[in-house]
């Protein structure tokens, strides 16, 4: 009798166990869901962090301080998640600002839709060069029609062309660059879907004009990271030489005036725009005889932080939230991805 | 007399451990409540897409001007791909606005959750239009 109260007692407990583990996590998607409201609803400790280069968040959030919009994110909150930016915090610093230990997670910030560009044919044309692009938006393989506005930049030179991409979510762009330029030219690219301005994706693609060598990574240079409205350039090698700095939105671009200037560094004023644009500023200059053009965008995205949910366990419970945020007057899909601490 | 006992002992361990296996066997095989998180997620997305396009009036202009294809084209890039809507305007009085459909996938056979939202439109006067947005999980 007692070996079989036992055997039913170990019966018991062996089959009940998965049931009363799935109790115990049967509110995490709901407790989940909470937290990217939280992190996405509430401006963190202290409420600036975002603008203070040295400050760690004592508590973590992303929105705005004092902002009247729900899910508006500060724009250099969400800079100092990119690990491009010299002021960028590591996983293990959000987490504990975080504050959760039985929880990981990871944050995706990306633009609504995705710009592709392809460079399909260059030829000479007198003094100048012209080079055919076709542009491609589309979310997911859906196409979306937008407005289109380019620019391209070589050394000194700039020039805006508009266009726009059709119902099939595709688009030309034909850009003249006289060959009395030379070097690595980069292709900057706004789209703003026709049906609200404040959907909003950009690219770029950089290629060499009228010189014969490959265009190197973005970075190789020059480190460039925004925030608090300066762009901050470490330069990779002293001998590299700036030529120009550049800022472009969607419907503007000027020169940005320098701040200061140090042995390998140098600071540049970024003005507060009211364009419902992402910002993209622009270093050309020549390091030797190599001509470069490196780039950044503000807020710098797209960025990804947190925990690769992609090689974990077979069965283990991950959850996934999606967020329209504001940025700067632009829409952006912010997701969030949760799971437990096992 | 002592044979007797000990059978009846056995019986009753047997019963025992036959009671709590039925139980088991009716509580594992018994439906579990619906999972709602799903829902409840889907039904968040849906309110915040309703709201972001509400932003500077876009959602309450686009009544106005009957534009149901820029309403739907704003739907399909604010939602993820995956999720099927199927939107429709009331007027105040409950009347239907909306002259077609405003959806990008059929809903049947799939498990939606609705969601209701108020838009206000300030022009000469004030109206008021409700928004009835169904939403599902086609993938």
């Amino acid at each position: 009798m007692i070996i079989l109260a036992l055997s039913a007692m170990v019966g018991t407990s062996k089959l009940m166990a998965p049931y009363l583990s799935e109790l115990s996590h049967r509110d995490d998607a709901e407790r989940f869901q909470q937290l990217a409201s939280y992190i996405l609803l509430n401006s963190g400790t202290p409420p600036n962090w975002g603008q203070m280069e040295d400050t760690k968040p004592i508590s973590l959030g992303l929105a705005k301080a004092d902002s009247s919009l729900p899910y508006e994110l500060d724009i250099d909150k969400v800079s100092r998640l990119n690990s491009g930016n010299s002021y960028y915090l590591t996983y293990s610093e959000l987490w504990e600002a975080l504050g959760v230990k039985d929880a990981t997670f990871q944050i995706e910030i990306k633009t609504l839709f995705d710009l592709s560009i392809s460079l399909i044919s260059n030829s000479t044309l007198g003094n100048q060069t012209v080079y055919e692009f076709v542009v491609a938006t589309r979310k997911s393989g859906m196409p979306i029609s937008t407005y289109l506005s380019s620019y391209v930049v070589v050394d000194n030179f700039v020039d805006n062309v508009t266009s726009s991409t059709g119902s099939n979510g595709v688009g030309s762009l034909t850009v003249y660059i006289p060959n009395s330029v030379n070097g690595t030219a980069l292709m900057l690219v706004f789209a703003k879907a026709q049906v609200n301005p404040q959907m909003v994706s950009f690219n770029t693609y950089a290629f060499s004009h009228n010189s014969s060598p490959a265009t190197l990574p973005n970075g190789t240079f020059a480190r460039l990271s925004p925030l608090n409205d300066v762009l901050n350039a470490s330069l990779v090698y002293p001998t590299t030489e700036i030529l120009k700095a550049q800022i472009f939105t969607f419907n503007y671009n000027f020169s940005l005036t320098k701040k200061a200037q140090g042995t390998q560094t140098v600071e540049y004023f970024v003005p507060q725009l009211l364009d419902a644009s992402p910002i993209i500023m622009v270093l050309t200059g020549y390091n030797g005889s190599t001509s470069f053009a490196e780039w950044v965008s503000y807020p710098q995205l797209p960025l990804l932080i947190g925990v690769d949910f992609s090689e974990s366990i077979a069965g283990s419970k991950t959850v996934s939230i999606s967020h329209i945020a504001t940025i700067n007057f632009a829409l952006y899909e912010v997701v969030t991805k949760w799971g437990g601490l096992s | 007399m002592f044979d007797q006992k000990g059978q009846i002992r056995i019986i009753e361990a047997f019963l025992a451990v036959a009671v709590i296996f039925s139980v088991l066997l009716i509580s594992v095989t018994f439906p579990s409540s619906p999972n709602l998180d799903n829902q409840k997620s889907l039904a968040n997305m849906g309110t915040q897409a309703l709201i972001t396009l509400d932003t500077n009036g876009t959602l309450g202009n686009l009544i106005l001007q009957e534009n149901w294809t820029d309403i739907k084209t704003s739907l399909d890039i604010l939602l993820p791909i995956g999720v099927s809507f199927n939107l429709t305007i009331y007027d105040d009085n409950l009347r239907l606005v909306s002259s077609q459909a405003i959806q990008n996938s059929n809903l049947l056979g799939h498990e939606a959750v609705s969601v209701q939202y108020v838009c206000a439109v300030q022009n000469l006067n004030v109206q008021f239009f409700v928004l009835r947005l169904q939403l599902a999980w086609t993938r």
